[in-house]
Formats: structure tokens, sequence, C-alpha cells
């Protein structure tokens, strides 16, 4: 290695890093090729692509090397078309991973610096292998720099060049994994909190067209991981579902703050728009929810993996509590509407909770819900969530079905830790059925012709 | 609370804001479903909102799980009959084709099973056929199951709601759409029987659908009473046809006679028939069968009888396509959607072309005509033993056309041809008569106006005018013009009288002068004369002369005034002629003789000669009605001359009364020189009236002197 980094010094920047990564590619070939399981990159050539590509500073005396802008871009180029042209999977996943996985040094900053560039002229230019390594990477990364890179791409394509989002709205099809992803990542990024925390419109209408062309997008990530149970702490969500529901039920409150300060900038079109879209986002995150029986059924996890945390609820119930009361104290202009608001994010929390609950995506008692509620203020809806349906059935107009309720079945969940979703949970029954009449009766569409 | 108010609350919800924002009445319905999934009123609102949005596949999802889930659903049900009229009707608007798209998305186990619950509860039995059709449509296995019974079920129908005609919404759907796919299934094994029952449905169904007759007001044609027989005159632009019980398109048949021969095909080929099966047309059926025939009396048991059924069925349809054909072209009125006005009506008579030709050669078309029967080919038998006339005549008569006027004349006279080719086959063995009538029976041909037509010229063809008059008399009886019904262009009328000039033309060819005469002043009184004289072409006169052919041909007149008057004035000329030059002396048929002469002048020219030739011989002649009805030129010159020194002093009375005035008055020389001013004046006053329109003359003559002209034939 010594001899690669003493024919490395001479070069100028460029052919240096150039030369390191067609380095690093013939090492991971002859790595993967060996057999040795796992293949591990060793320290020293992490060191030179730190020194080389990263230019990270080996110690305090040298002056690190740096990079013209031309420079840096000829080297994304040369990154790009190395990852496109290698074919093997492996390869390229090692490769990704010795320049982009963190160390925890202070070579991570250029690190980040260099990936966000590299993901967003992948975004640019279509580089589904670029794409596809750091969905990877945005699955094993700690969730504060995955949201670091969808803030960049968000930059870049919702707020610094108007008209481009349409480049970043192709990742659904090119890469549907990334796309999960970066749904994920941006839903944990705007929390809702704050003005700059609050999605731009442009990603909001993104996000709603991808979901109501293809549901299924959201659960992309859940579909191609083998669930081992040594999920990397403090990543991502497995799904963006937690964030979504977030901001559907959040958005009457964030979005109706917005609309104080546009008043004063005198365009109120965020406001008019922003409404409907998190109705249909609503809409859709309910039908995901709806697919998951069947999707969890089939790896044999009904019942044993909580998409939604109850952790994750309280946080939200007690964020809503305490807004819905400022909201109140707030409201003296109109307190019909106000109302109206705040009965709009019960609604949509209670039928979120409902939906979760009746196809296993949340894994609680109603005892639970009702904890987890208790500070809200009355809805009607949330009331019967909470209480759940009526055992006995009354209604004249239609015969009872006998093996329906799936909410009968909701004891050996309520006995189960609700905090430990993962324990391996003796569930005989994995068909165990939510909702009796999809699950066991698949429906053969027939294409319209 | 109880569940009922939850799903209450939950519904009335979704509703309220369905039309603000219909994604979150979804949402709320979706939830609600996921507390009460056992409850109806949630599902069919889910359901409400999609199909009122007109998504078809969302829909199609619904209405699927609501199906499974709720079979004993009134509701569910009304939906599905909704869905399955849309599919049953042929409505085109969206809404329509959103229902059939819906029922399209569903797997089709449930279409399958939809459409059997839903001909269970139906209690019409069009409707349910109408359902049944649609399952055996789309799925072919239920053909062996259903179809035969649909079949018969249909067939019943008829019988028991006593429809009269074989054109009714029942066997409309049973011969265009349960027969085919009963017959093209193959795993479907049906006996001969049956299917020879089947195509003789069919062959009915779809005669009696291009001979129906014109309906008013959309209506179907009643009951084939005598009533309806009567030639209709009145409307008669393209209408509108429908089926009672059916749509106007529904009702419409495309290519009747094309549709009945893929069906033969297939049954043809089914029953094992004899022949290639790639026949396509009928005429070459008729030449297969017609050599079939020849070995029929070699065959035994059960091949002839097939062979039998082979060779009466296939007759029996080209029979009645080529009658068709040809009663479509003679009578175009009696049929709906054919356009009148393109070619009328065309009547069939003796052919009297020759009439002014010399006496001898035209002398007794009929009286030897029997001496010619031949019976020289033994399988020849005749064709009826009741009638002697002109049995040998039937053979190689010429039907003479007009070409210009009759577009399609070669067709016509081939389907003519065709047909009487079939009936003579159908006639040619017992067997074959025998089963020939069993059809004619059961679909009570007597009562066809159309095809009486055809028999009629058949029979007239074959110089049977003794039977063709029976024939006609009937015909004459139904078509008795009756009032109100007449059109204003008096072609209607004419049509009406079609049985009584084809009368008078049988009894002229019988040698019936008097019942000729009698009927043909009859048919000319109800004429209007034309008001101006037909130019004849010279083209027409020459072909005429040039040709000489015997006596004996048929010619198609058009059924107009303009056609039919000439031929009345002809026709009594060939009576009189035949009478007049003779050795005994009538005056009175002369006279006739001369002024019917005038008619198609110089043709007549020669005749003319003659006449005065006899009147020369005589020395003289009486004919009081003579400045009444003779205007012609050159005959007022001959006439004037006759009186002449030089023309012989032939001693004329022409005039009203004369005679009694010579009687009286023979030795006074003034009073002759009287007469002789008299007749002066009358002809200086004739020669003015040379312009008067003729055929208008003519006619006066026929109505005024009726009762002489009958009287004056023995």
């Amino acid at each position: 290695m010594g001899d690669i980094r003493q024919s490395l010094l001479p070069r100028d920047v460029l052919s240096a890093a150039k030369e390191l990564l067609y380095h690093l590619d013939i090492y991971i070939c002859n790595l993967v090729q060996s057999g040795r399981q796992p293949p591990q990159v060793d320290t020293k050539t992490l060191e030179l692509v730190e020194e080389f590509i990263l230019h990270s500073p080996k110690d305090r005396n040298i002056q690190p090397r740096r990079m013209s802008a031309l420079q840096e871009l000829q080297l994304l180029e040369i990154m790009c078309s190395c990852f496109q042209e290698q074919s093997r999977d492996a390869v390229r996943q090692l490769m990704f991973s010795a320049l982009f996985s963190l160390q925890g040094n202070q070579a991570d900053e250029s690190r980040m610096a260099l990936l966000s560039k590299l993901v967003s002229m992948a975004v640019a230019v279509g580089r589904v292998p670029i794409l596809e390594c750091a969905a990877t990477w945005l699955q094993r990364t700690h969730r504060v720099y995955c949201v670091r890179l969808a803030r960049v791409l968000v930059d870049d394509y919702c707020s610094l060049v108007p008209g481009s989002v349409s480049t970043l709205q192709n990742i659904h099809s090119s890469s549907p994994r990334f796309c999960c992803q970066f749904i994920t990542a941006v839903t944990t990024l705007y929390d809702l909190t704050t003005e700059d925390l609050t999605p731009p419109l442009e990603l909001l209408q993104m996000i709603v067209s991808w979901l109501q062309d293809d549901p299924h997008l959201v659960l992309v990530t859940l579909l191609n991981t083998q669930l081992s149970g040594s999920q990397p702490i403090s990543s991502l969500d497995l799904t963006p579902l937690g964030g979504l529901v977030r901001w559907c039920v959040k958005a009457p409150l964030a979005y109706r703050r917005d609309k104080k300060q546009v008043l004063t900038n005198g365009t109120a079109e965020s406001e008019m728009e922003a409404g409907p879209l998190f109705s249909t986002l609503h809409l859709s995150v309910l039908q995901v929810l709806m697919l998951l029986p069947n999707i969890l059924n089939e790896k044999g996890l009904f019942g044993r993996l909580a998409l939604l945390q109850p952790e994750t609820l309280a946080t939200l119930t007690s964020d809503l509590s305490r807004l819905l009361d400022r909201a109140d104290k707030h409201a003296h202009a109109g307190p019909a509407s106000s109302h109206a608001l705040s009965q709009l994010v019960l609604d949509r929390l209670a039928q979120a909770l409902q939906v979760a609950l009746a196809n296993g995506a949340l894994l609680c008692s109603r005892e639970d819900l009702r904890a987890i509620c208790s500070r809200l203020p009355h809805n009607n809806l949330l009331q019967l969530v909470m209480s759940g349906p009526v055992m006995y059935y009354d209604n004249i107009h239609t015969t009872p079905l006998m093996a329906f309720s799936p909410h009968s079945g909701h004891s050996p969940i309520a006995s189960h830790p609700t905090h430990q979703p993962l324990a391996s949970h003796p569930s005989p029954h994995p068909q165990y059925p939510a909702q009796p009449y999809l699950s066991t009766m698949p429906f053969p569409y027939r294409p319209n012709h | 609370m109880s569940a009922l108010k939850d799903c209450e609350f939950l519904v009335k919800r979704a509703r309220e804001l369905v039309s603000e924002d219909p994604c979150a009445a979804k949402a709320w319905l979706i939830t609600a479903r996921t507390l009460y999934p056992a409850d109806f009123n949630i599902q069919y609102e889910m359901y409400t909102i999609e199909r009122n949005a007109e998504r078809t596949a969302s829909a199609g999802r619904l209405l699927y799980d609501m199906f499974i889930n709720f079979p004993d659903q009134p509701i569910v049900w009304r939906e599905i009959s909704v869905i399955t009229g849309a599919l049953r009707s042929d409505c085109q608007d969206k809404h329509a084709l959103f229902l059939r798209g819906l029922f399209e998305t569903l797997p089709g186990r449930v279409q399958c099973e939809m459409l059997l619950k839903a001909t269970e509860q139906c209690f019409n039995t069009l409707e349910k056929a109408e359902m049944l059709l649609l399952l055996l449509k789309r799925f072919p296995e239920s053909v062996v199951q259903h179809g035969v019974n649909l079949g018969e079920t249909l067939l019943e129908a008829e019988v028991s709601e006593s429809l009269e005609t074989p054109v009714n919404c029942f066997r409309k759907l049973f011969v265009c759409e349960v027969l085919p796919l009963i017959i093209n299934n193959v795993d479907m094994r049906l006996p001969a029987s049956l299917l020879q029952k089947y195509i003789l449905k069919a062959a009915e169904f779809y005669i009696g659908y291009v001979a129906r007759g014109p309906s008013s007001d959309g209506q179907m044609q009643g009951a084939p009473e005598v009533g309806s027989l009567t030639s209709p005159g009145a409307s008669r632009g393209p209408q509108r046809y429908v089926i009672d019980g059916l749509s106007e398109k529904s009702s419409m048949v495309v290519e009747p006679w094309e549709r009945l021969l893929d069906i033969l095909a297939v049954v043809g080929a089914r029953c094992e028939w004899q022949g290639d099966k790639g026949q396509r047309s009928y005429v070459d059926m008729l030449q297969r069968v017609k050599e079939l025939c020849r070995y029929l009396p070699s065959l035994e048991g059960e091949t002839r009888s097939r062979c039998c059924s082979q060779v009466v069925i296939c007759s029996v349809l080209v029979l009645f396509r080529s009658a068709f054909l040809y009663a479509s072209t003679v009578q175009p009125a009696l049929f709906q959607g054919l356009n009148v006005l393109s070619s009328g009506p065309w009547i069939l008579l003796e052919d009297l072309s020759l009439v002014y030709s010399d006496v001898e050669v035209n002398r007794g078309p009929v009286k030897h005509a029997h001496k010619k029967r031949k019976m020289a080919d033994g399988r020849e038998k005749p064709m009826s033993s009741d009638d002697e006339e002109g049995l040998g005549k039937g053979r190689g008569r010429h039907i003479l056309v007009n070409k210009a006027e009759m577009p399609g004349w070669s067709e016509t006279l081939e389907s003519f041809r065709t047909a009487r080719e079939s009936w003579d086959l159908l006639h040619s063995h017992e067997s074959l008569e025998t089963e020939f009538k069993k059809i004619c029976a059961s679909w009570k041909t007597d009562s066809w106006l159309w095809f009486r037509i055809f028999l009629t010229d058949m029979i007239i063809y074959q110089g049977q005018y003794r039977k063709a008059l029976s024939s006609l008399h009937q015909m004459a009886a139904v078509q008795q013009p009756q009032p109100g019904q007449q059109s204003p262009s008096g072609q209607a009328s004419l049509e009406s009288s079609r049985a009584l000039i084809q009368q008078a033309s049988c009894h002229y060819a019988l040698g019936e002068y008097r019942m000729a005469c009698e009927k043909l002043l009859d048919v000319v009184s109800g004429l209007v004369p034309p008001t101006h004289e037909p130019v004849r072409t010279l083209e027409e006169q020459g072909k005429v002369k040039n040709k000489s052919r015997k006596g004996s041909d048929l010619r198609l007149l058009p059924c107009t005034s303009k056609a039919i008057l000439p031929f009345c004035l002809q026709l009594m000329l060939a009576c009189f002629k035949l009478r007049v030059f003779t050795d005994s002396r009538d005056d009175l048929s002369l006279g006739h003789v001369v002024v019917l002469l005038q008619h198609d002048w110089p043709q007549g020219e020669s005749l003319f000669l003659k006449a005065l030739e006899k009147i020369c011989q005589q020395a003289s002649f009486q004919y009081e009605n003579f400045f009444n009805y003779v205007t012609n030129i050159d005959m007022l010159e001959e006439f004037a001359y006759l009186r002449t020194p030089e023309g012989g002093r032939i001693q004329l009375e022409l005039l009203p009364n004369q005679g009694m005035l010579i009687k009286h008055h023979t030795v006074t020389r003034g009073i002759t020189k009287g007469v002789k001013e008299d007749f002066r004046l009358a002809m200086e006053r004739q020669v003015s009236r040379c312009g008067e329109n003729l055929l208008g003359v003519l006619h006066r003559f026929c109505l005024n002197e009726k009762i002489m002209i009958i009287q004056s034939l023995p």
C-alpha cells in the first residue's frame, strides 16, 4: 500500500484520484473473488481514499490538496462512469461503501459533500447503479446523515432551479428503492415543526403523484429487505409510513401557520394547494396500510413487525395536544374554522390509527391507544376508534359473518409488550386474518381492454 | 353507541364530504370498513362513490367484494341487474359503456355466476333469454348445458304467447343468436332431425324478415289475415322497422340470405349431406341437389331419407329466395325497405308486339297448342293432370323486357327461371313433394301474396291459363282497391288491377276474347290517359319488326297507365282482328279495328289496307262512330277517296242515323246531295281534330263504347 501512496503523491490531484479509483476497482474485484467472508476493505485503503479522493489532511502539517471546481466535476464524471461500467453488484457496493461509509472521523464532512454531489449528479443524468448504491447507503447510515443527503437533493431540485423537479420525479421509475428511501428521509427531515421544516409544495406534489401511481412504492424497502432483526441503530424507518402519517395529521395546523405568514407576502397559494394534496396523500397512506396484511403474511411477519411505533405515535400526539392547545388559544379570528381544522387533525389521526391497527401496522391494544391519545381534545371518530367497534352486530340489513372480526383476536397482541414489536412472538398462525375479505379472497383483477 | 349508530355516523360523514373532498370521504369509509367489515352500507357507499365517478377498476373491485360478501343483498342484485341490462342493450352512452367496462373487470368466474343468478331472477322470458345468451356468448362451455334448452324455451314462448308471425322477438333471438352458438359448438351432438327442424325455423324467420311488408308507424305488420294481403298503397319511404319487444337496432338483420346460407352450410356438414362443404351460393346449391336427385330412386332407407331432406331443404331455400327476388322486382311495394321508385311494378303478359302483323301468322296462338305437347322425355311428368292446356309451351318461352327500362332484367329473369326449376325439382318425386307441402303448410305460404304472384306468373309461363285464372280470381278478390287507400298518383290502383290485367291476358290466350275484353275494359276505365302521346323510339319499332318469332312469347310490362293503356288497345285489336278478317261481314268489328289501328300508326298500316280491301269488296261500309273516334289524317284521306269515282264509289255510312236517311230518301236527289254535304262537312271538321290527343280519344272510345264493344264479340 505504501508503494501506491508513493506513486500517487507526485501526481496532480485529479490523476491521483483517478489512479486510486482504478486501483480500488482492481483491489475490490480481487477481494470479492477471493471469497473471504465478509469482504472487508482494509484500513490502509480507506486512508488512501480519504487522502487522495476526499483530500482530508493526513496530519496537520501538510497543507491539504484541493481540487478546482472543474477538477471536481471531472472526478464526479469519472466516478459515475466507474460505477456505471462495473457490472458486478457486490463490487459496486463494496466500492461505494469504501468511498462513502461514514468513519466517524473528520473526513466525513468532505465525504458527505462529495456523496451529495455524486447522488445529485446521478439523479440528473439517470445513473441507476449509483442510485441503487445510495439506497443501500440510506438504509445503513444514521438518519441524521440520511436527512442531510435528502436535504441537498430537495434544495438542488425543488428550491434552486425552478422546473427541475421533473428530473427528480423520474427516480421512482429508475430506482424505486432509492425513491422509497428518499421519501422516508424527507418525511423524517420535514417534521413540520418550523417553517424551514415544512416540505416545499413541489416535493409534496411529487410524492402525492408517486403514491397515486403506485402505492407499493413506499413498501419497496420492506419488500426487498431480509429482516434479520439487526437493523442499524438510528437508521431510517423501514417505511415512510410513520413520517407520512405525521405529515398528514399535522398538516392542517402547520399550513395554517403558513397562511398567517403568506398573508403578509400577499400570496395564499400554498394554503390553497396544500389542503387537497394532503387529503389525497392521507387517502394513499390508508390505502398502503390496507396492502400490508397480504405482504406481512407472505413474509410471515404479520403481528410481529410494527411499522408504526407506539412511541413515535405518542410523540406525535403529545405534539398535537400542545399545538391544538396553542391553536385554541390563538384562535381569535375564527374559532369555527379553527375548530374545524382541529377536528380534521383528529379525524385523520383516528383514521390512521384505526386502519394501521386493523392492518397490523400498529401493534397495540385499544387500551394503549387510549393512553396515547388521553390528552387530546374530544373527537367523535377518535372516541369510536379508542373504544373499538361494538362487538354484537345488530345491523338489520346484513347477515352477520361468522369469522370476520379481526379485533376480537387482539388479546394476544395486547398482552404483548408493545415497545418490543420485533420480539419473536410465537404466532402459530401467521395467516391471521386482519381483513378476512381481502386476504383470503385475492382479487383476480382482469385488465380492462 | 350501537354498531348500527356507529355505521350510520360513519356513512353520514362520508356522504357529507364526498362532493367537496372525495379523498376524505373515502378515507372515512376505509376507516369505517376496518371497524365494521360486515356492514353492507359502508361498502355500498364506497361502491357508490366509485361508480358515480365512473372509475371502472375500483368500482369493479368493490362490486366484486359485495358480490362475494353480501350475496343476498337486494341492493346488490338491483345493481347487477342494471349492469346486465346495460350488457343486453345496444345503448352507446357513456354510462352504459362504463357499466359494461365495469362488468369486464370482474373475473370470469364471477361474471358467469352473476349472469346465472341474474337469469334466475328474471321472470320475463325474453329478458331471461337475453341474459342467458350473454352467458353463452361469453362462456362457450356453458352452451352444452344451456344451449338447446334456451332454444326450446324461445320456440315454446313463441307458441305460448301465440305470436302469429315468425318474425318475432323470440325467433329473432333464437335464429340470430342462439342457433349459431349451438351449431357451431364442437362439443354439441345434435340429432339430424333437430338440426333440420332448426334450419327450417331459421329459414321461415329469414324469409319472413326479407319479405316483411311495409309497416305503418313502425309497428309490426299484423297477422297474415286477408286484409294484410292487400297491396299496400300508402306510405312508401324508407321506414323504421321494429320487431315487437326488441330495439330498432337489434330488430335489424344484416344480409339475411347470407346468414341463412351460413347456417345451412353448418347444418349440412353436421347432417353429413352430400357435396362439398364449401358451396357458397344458392345457385350452386340447386345444381348440386339436382344432380343428387338423379340418384334418389336408387337409394334406400336412411340414406334415402337423408338425401330427401337435403334436396327438399336446399330446393325450398332456393325456391323462396329466387321467388322473392322475382317478386321484389315485379311488385316492390309489397316489401319494406325496397326502393320502389327505382323500378316500378312489372306485370307478366302475353306479348302483343306482333299484333299489327298479318293475320295468318298470328292466328290461333292457343288453338293447336296442345297438339305440340311433347312427352318424349320419360322422366318428365305432366305438371298437373287437371290442366290440359299449353303444357309444351312452358318450355323455352321467351320473356321480353325493355332492357333500358328494367336495369336488372337479366337477374330478374334468372331468378324467375331458378325459382321455376326449384319448383319443378320439388315436384319431381312424390316423397319430395310431400315434404315440400308439409313445409308450405307449416309456414302458411298460401297467405304470402308475393309468393302467390310468383306462382301465378309461373303458371302463366307454363301456359296453364285456366289454372292461372283461378289463382288470379282469388288475388283480385283481395286486391280490390279499397276507398281511401288509393294514392294520388293513380299508380297504386293500377298495381291492384294487376290481377285484372293478367286475367284479360289469360282469357285472350285461351281464345276467350269477349271475357278478355270485358276484363281489360274494366281496367281501362280505371286508367288515366297520358296527356302526351309517348314518342316511340326508332329502335323500339325496329326491334319488333326485325324479329320473326312465334306468337307465344310473354312480356314484362311496367305496371303503369302509360304502358298498360297501349297494351289494352293492342289486346282489343288482337281480339277483333281475328274476327274481322274472315269471310263473313261484321262492319261494327271492322270499325273497331280501324279505330284501334290508329294507335301506333303507321304500324298497323298494312292491316288498315287490308281492312280497306275488305270494304272495297263489300262496296259499302257502315260504322256510325267513325267521326267520333277516327282522327288519323291518312285514314280520313283514304275514306274520303273511297267515295270518289276513282275510289270505287263505296257507299259509306259513317254519320249517325245516316242509314235511315238514305233509306227514306233514295229518290230525292236533293236529300242525297244533303247527305254528301254532311259527309264533306264532317270530314272537314274531322281534319281539324287531327291534333287531338289520340290516347285520349281511344280512352274515350273504350269508356263510351264499352257495352257495344263487348256485345260485338261472341
